[in-house]
């Protein structure tokens, strides 16, 4: 067990690849959203496959990165998310049980959001996600459920924006009650409470190596599961 | 003139703007139809298209194929656009009130099509799918540049 510390001290809190990889995405999906109603539709799906590729990434990271970033550190069960909110748990490093559960819903709607994407078709057929060629071999039927799918990527969109809009109320929210959430995204360092167990980062090559092997599944993926 | 005579006639006129009404409103709803299948069976095409330039190696024969129907769409395409079968129609249409309001630039967004499908066409006939390809990307803006105009978007 690495030491505890003393109140207030700054430690890191969320290690780089985890900061990075937020910010990524908060511009990757922003992007998505310019290139598609600008009707850029390569750079649309170069958007898509690369937020795939760190998708991909934070999943693994969620295993083999730093503590705070594994998911077994911050998904916890309805009862410590009740007490929780109730103000009954325990001192916090990360995210709390509430903040676990609401990464796992914004992972799983931008996943849904990609993987919508990798089967749509554009209005007229001629553009298309690298997945829609196992739509149906009856083009007409290919074509309408691309069209569907289409449809579903952009309503799974607003699910999307609802997501953001609650992330950022929450984080506005601790800011009034003065729990800068902000800062630490950036600085990876916060003030962490008494006996907190320190988070350590892991090494280099296990992000290395991480990303790697994410990037290799979204190239196979984007490439419409061809090497 | 009798009152009785009077009523008849009016009644008739009333009745024939009637069977008028519904049986223009019936042929703009049956130009909508022709024209929803008309473009959807482009968009198969270009989903056929699209899926064999994304394998990597598209077949030259069934780039043949399919560029024959963007040809052939061009020629019908103005055709599909009669007076009568935009909003007015009763049924479900994006057709924008512009097409009508807005001749020349509708024949010119129509044109701008017809000569990326002829470019594809004569492309896919030599078997140059480099191309090909070329002239699908005007293609692609040809289609979405009319939708963009005179159609209304599909999501608010």
């Amino acid at each position: 067990m690495p030491p505890p510390l003393a109140a207030g001290e700054r430690r890191l809190l969320w290690d780089k690849p985890t900061r990075l990889l937020h910010w990524l995405i908060v511009g990757l999906v922003a992007f998505s959203w310019w290139s598609a109603t600008h009707e850029h539709l390569p750079w649309h799906r170069l958007s898509g496959y690369t937020i795939l590729g760190l998708l991909l990434f934070r999943v693994i990271w969620g295993f083999v990165g730093a503590r705070s970033a594994r998911f077994g550190s911050f998904l916890r069960g309805p009862v410590a998310a009740f007490d929780y909110v109730r103000g009954r748990g325990a001192a916090l490093v990360g995210h709390s049980p509430l903040g676990g559960w609401s990464i796992v819903a914004m992972l799983v709607v931008l996943f849904v959001q990609v993987g919508l994407g990798l089967f749509s078709v554009d209005e007229d057929g001629l553009q298309a996600g690298p997945l829609s060629r196992f739509l149906s071999p009856d083009p007409d039927v290919a074509y309408d459920r691309g069209r569907a799918i289409a449809h579903l990527h952009h309503l799974n969109f607003r699910l999307l924006l609802a997501l953001i809009a609650l992330h950022l109320a929450a984080v506005a929210f601790y800011a009034v009650r003065g729990r800068n959430l902000l800062g630490p995204m950036i600085t990876g360092r916060a003030a962490l409470p008494a006996g907190a167990a320190e988070v350590r980062p892991v090494p280099a090559w296990r992000a290395l190596a991480s990303a790697l092997l994410a990037a290799a599944l979204a190239v196979f993926v984007a490439r419409g599961l061809r090497f | 003139m009798s009152p009785s005579f009077r009523r008849a006639a009016f009644l008739v006129v009333v009745f024939s703007a009637l069977v008028g009404g519904a049986l223009a409103a019936e042929t703009g709803a049956q130009a909508v139809k022709v024209r929803q299948t008309q473009m959807k069976a482009l968009g198969a095409a270009g989903k056929v298209v699209g899926d064999q330039f994304r394998s990597g190696k598209p077949d030259p024969a069934i780039i043949r194929r399919e560029a024959d129907k963007f040809e052939a769409a061009a020629r019908i395409l103005p055709n599909l656009f009669p007076a009568g079968s935009g909003r007015e129609a009763g049924v479900k249409t994006r057709a924008l009130p512009a097409i009508w309001s807005d001749p020349s630039g509708f024949a010119a967004a129509v044109h701008r099509y017809a000569e990326a499908a002829g470019k594809a066409d004569a492309a896919a006939q030599k078997g140059d799918m480099a191309a090909v390809g070329g002239a699908l990307s005007d293609l692609d803006h040809a289609c979405n540049g009319c939708h963009d105009k005179y159609r209304a978007k599909e999501h608010g």
